[in-house]
Order: structure tokens, then sequence, then C-alpha cells
């Protein structure tokens, strides 16, 4: 039982890791990847196709490669070091270590890219007579975006969006070939330490219970929004 | 003096030219109907005057000042107070569906106000709400107020749409099919509306299907044909005493488009 306790308040430590980096790439990846989304619909080809080949490459190469490149490349190309310390900054009992950021800079990246194309599907969807009222009725292209367009769009891609967001959060154990303490990286601590497999899948308790909340949290926002049809 | 004035409009989608030179005058307070087959152009003209589409050449004059003018080659420029001299009311409908009725018709005159460009009087919401209420009175659809599109007939969404388009005061209100959208027992309460919004004061174009409304409600029929009019009139000397071939043809039996 004592056994039981270290083990799930270890875990826990790593949980709150993986959570931080779970909603520091949902804060950053949410707007960068509608800000690449629209970089592929422009009409300047100048912009389109480098955000398309960029949104290729980040969608066709795996995550844990991104994560090694971000981490080592700089190194490698003689341009920085991602410094072995802590950053000094610190919520809660987590301190943000530089490994932590190189994976965050990695997972905000790669998501945008998923995002880009789901917030691009989301846009394209919309019919053209809901542009076409807001302009005749002297709408700015601006106001219609974000007073006509965008909570239909939000409406329509909230189910391929939670998607990405319950696959962000298992994810995060990508993290672990780094060095970032995260879920993962604890639970495998107690299998090479003390030869331990069954904190692996206490480990998996732990995302499952939180997947479970998202499936909530989803399910409510999918009923706010069922007041419309879009 | 002529509400609006329209010197020959021409507007080409790639090769293929939808208006070939469209001459057009109408007083204030005047009510046109435009009949003639599908692909004639009386859609892309309704939206040519709209700004959705962009003539190639020509000249727009809304009481008396020009308010487009293109050449061949350049890319004209349309401020706002030309958008808001139009006012369309779509085939389609097009409300907003995630806002209530009273907040479609509200949007527009709401976010005027508060825009930075906006020049002369702002209106105030109470303002803004006490027009609307009264336009959806107008419309009879008071007690719609707090409902969602999603939750109206096709008739009465259409009804609000008018509703918002007046919201705006446009110079010029123009119908785009307002009623091929709508199921045959729905029609009615739209003509209907639009029939009571006939007055002095009100300058509207309708392009429409409906031979009956367009000879009851117009003032002056045209009926363009392969990008051109082919012949104006009242609707006396148009449905009854047709001049043109094309003309008498369509209207003994070219409905069905």
């Amino acid at each position: 039982m004592e056994l039981f306790l270290e083990v799930c308040s270890k875990l826990a430590d790593g949980f709150i890791t993986a959570f931080f980096l779970f909603a520091l790439t949902l804060i950053f990846a949410l707007p960068l990847g509608l800000l690449m989304a629209f970089c592929t619909m422009s009409k300047f080809s100048a912009v389109r196709i480098p955000m398309k080949l960029i949104v290729w490459i980040l969608r066709g190469t795996p995550l844990m490669l991104q994560i090694f490149a971000i981490f080592y490349l700089p190194g490698l190309l003689n341009l920085f070091v991602w410094p072995q310390m802590n950053t000094g900054w610190a919520w809660f009992d987590t301190t943000f270590t530089t490994r932590f950021i190189a994976a965050l800079v990695a997972f905000v990246i790669n998501y945008a890219a998923y995002f880009s194309e789901i917030y691009r599907g989301g846009i394209e969807s919309i019919s053209k007579g809901q542009y076409e009222a807001g302009q005749v009725l002297g709408l700015t292209k601006r106001e219609v975006f974000f007073k006509v367009v965008l909570l239909q769009v939000v409406k329509r891609i909230i189910p391929p969006m939670s998607n990405e967001i319950i696959t962000l959060i298992k994810d995060t154990s990508l993290a672990n070939t780094i060095a970032v303490y995260e879920l993962i990286y604890e639970a495998k601590e107690f299998m090479v330490v003390k030869g331990l497999i069954w904190p692996l899948f206490v480990a998996g308790g732990f995302y499952l219970i939180f997947v479970g909340i998202l499936t909530i949290v989803f399910g409510k926002i999918e009923k706010k929004l069922d007041y419309f049809k879009a | 003096m002529n509400m609006l004035e329209v010197r020959s409009l021409r507007k080409s989608f790639g090769d293929n030219e939808v208006l070939k030179g469209i001459d057009l005058t109408l007083k204030k307070g005047e009510v046109l109907s435009i009949i003639g087959s599908s692909g004639g152009g009386k859609t892309t003209l309704l939206r040519c005057l709209n700004f959705l589409e962009t003539a190639n050449s020509g000249e727009i004059m809304v009481g008396g000042k020009s308010v487009f003018s293109a050449k061949e080659g350049e890319k004209p420029k349309v401020t706002p107070e030309a958008q808001l001299s139009f006012g369309l009311v779509f085939q389609q409908f097009n409300l907003f569906p995630q806002y209530s009725v009273i907040e479609n018709l509200m949007l527009a005159p709401t976010l005027r106000a508060k825009r930075k460009s906006t020049v002369g009087k702002r209106e105030t919401a109470e303002e803004i709400r006490k027009r609307a209420e009264q336009l959806l009175f107008t419309v009879g659809l008071s007690e719609k107020a707090d409902a969602y599109p999603c939750q109206l007939s096709g008739g009465q969404q259409q009804r609000v749409a008018i509703a918002r388009a007046l919201m705006l005061s446009p110079d010029i209100l123009c119908f785009d099919e307002p009623t091929s959208a709508l199921d045959p027992e729905l029609t009615g309460e739209v003509l209907r509306v639009i029939r009571s919004l006939k007055d002095s004061e009100r300058t509207m174009i309708i392009v429409t299907h409906e031979m009956e409304f367009a000879r009851n409600v117009s003032d002056r029929v045209i009926f363009i044909a392969d990008g051109q009019i082919e012949e104006e009139g009242t609707p006396e000397e148009l449905f009854v005493n047709p001049k043109r071939e094309k003309t008498k043809l369509f209207l003994s039996g070219g409905h069905e488009s």
C-alpha cells in the first residue's frame, strides 16, 4: 500500500508536467493553427506554398522525430544548445526545464499544423451566402469572419478538434524521449529502478480518467452549441 | 430625379459575356421587376449592383452620385457608402444561424454604430432595437423576435431577411428570386410583405419568376435575354402586348426555368 501511494504521488507529479505540456500546447497551437490556416488559404502563392510545404512536413514526419530535431538540431547546426538547466520558472511544484520548453515548441508547431487543416476544412465548409450576406449589410471582412463565420466554424470543428485534443494528452508521453519528466517517464523510472511493470498501467489509468473528463467537457460544448444549425 | 442610373454595364466570366451593356434608370419609389430565363444575366445584374460581382465596365449612379465606375482592365473601388446604397434579399435567405431573429436585424447597424469609419450620427443600441422591433412588426413576425432561424419556416426566414435588409435603409432594395427556394404554399406571405413595402419612398428591384406578382407589383418590367435588355415597359405593355418575339416566346411557356 505504501508503495502504491508512492507510485501514485510520483505519477501525479508526472501527470502535472504532462498536463502543463497539454494545456500550453493548446494555448499556443490553437491560435497559431488559425493563422496557418489563413496562410494555406492565402491568394498569394508566396505565402500559400511555403505554408503548405511546412504543414506537409509537420504532418508527414513523426512527432517524436520533430521533438528530437527541435532539441538536438540547434546544437548540431552550431546555432545554440538548449542549456542543461532549470529555466527558474515554476508553477505549483513543477519547474520548467529547458527540455520541457523544447518539447513544448515541437508540440505547438506539430499540433498547429493539424489544427490548421481542421480550421481550413471548417472555414471552407461555410456557405458563400454567409459572406455575401455580411458584405451587402456593409460588414467589413474582419467583422464577417469574427461575428458571422467563426462561431459556425467552431460548431463544425468541435468533433474533429476533440479527437485531436484527446490524442494530444496521450502524445505528451513522447516528451519522455528527451527526458521530460512526464507521466510515462515517471512510470518507466519504476520499471528501470525497481523492476516494477504495474506503475505503467496505473499511468494508463491517469490518461484514461483525464480523457474521460475531456469527453464530458466536449459533450457539454457540443450541447451548448446545439441551439443553432450550421 | 433618377434614383438609379446604370450605364452600359458589362460583365464577363472568362470568355462568357453575361452582361452585354445594360442601361437602366429608375425613379425614386419605382418598383422594377426583371424577368427572363435562367442564365440570361438577371441575377448577375443584381449581383453587380450589390458589388458581389465587379462589373468589367460601366457606371452606376445613385441619386445622381456615381458610386461605381469602371473601364475595361481597371479595378474599381467600392466604398462602404456605395455598398449601403443597395440592399439585397437573397434567394437562400442567408440569415446568420447563430443569432436570434432580432439579433440578425441588429447586428449590422450595431457594428456600424461602433465602427471608427462611420460618418454622421451614431445610433444607440436602444434606437437600433426599437427600429428592429418596428420592422419585425412590419413583416408580421413580432412574436418570433427571440427565435432562431432554424426554428422558422422558409417564408418566415425570408421575411426576417427582408427586415434585416431594411435595417440599413438602403436607397434601392433588391430581391434575387425571393420565393424560388420556398414551398409554393409559403410564397404568398413573402410576396404580400414585399407588396406592402411599396410606397412612394421605397425604390425596389425584383428579379422574379412569379409573373403574376411581377405584373401586380411593378411599375415597370424589363425582360433580359442573353445579357441584354430585350424589352422594357409597363406591366400592361410587356405582359399583354409584348412586341419582341423573344418576349412572346418566354411569356408563352418559358416559365419553367
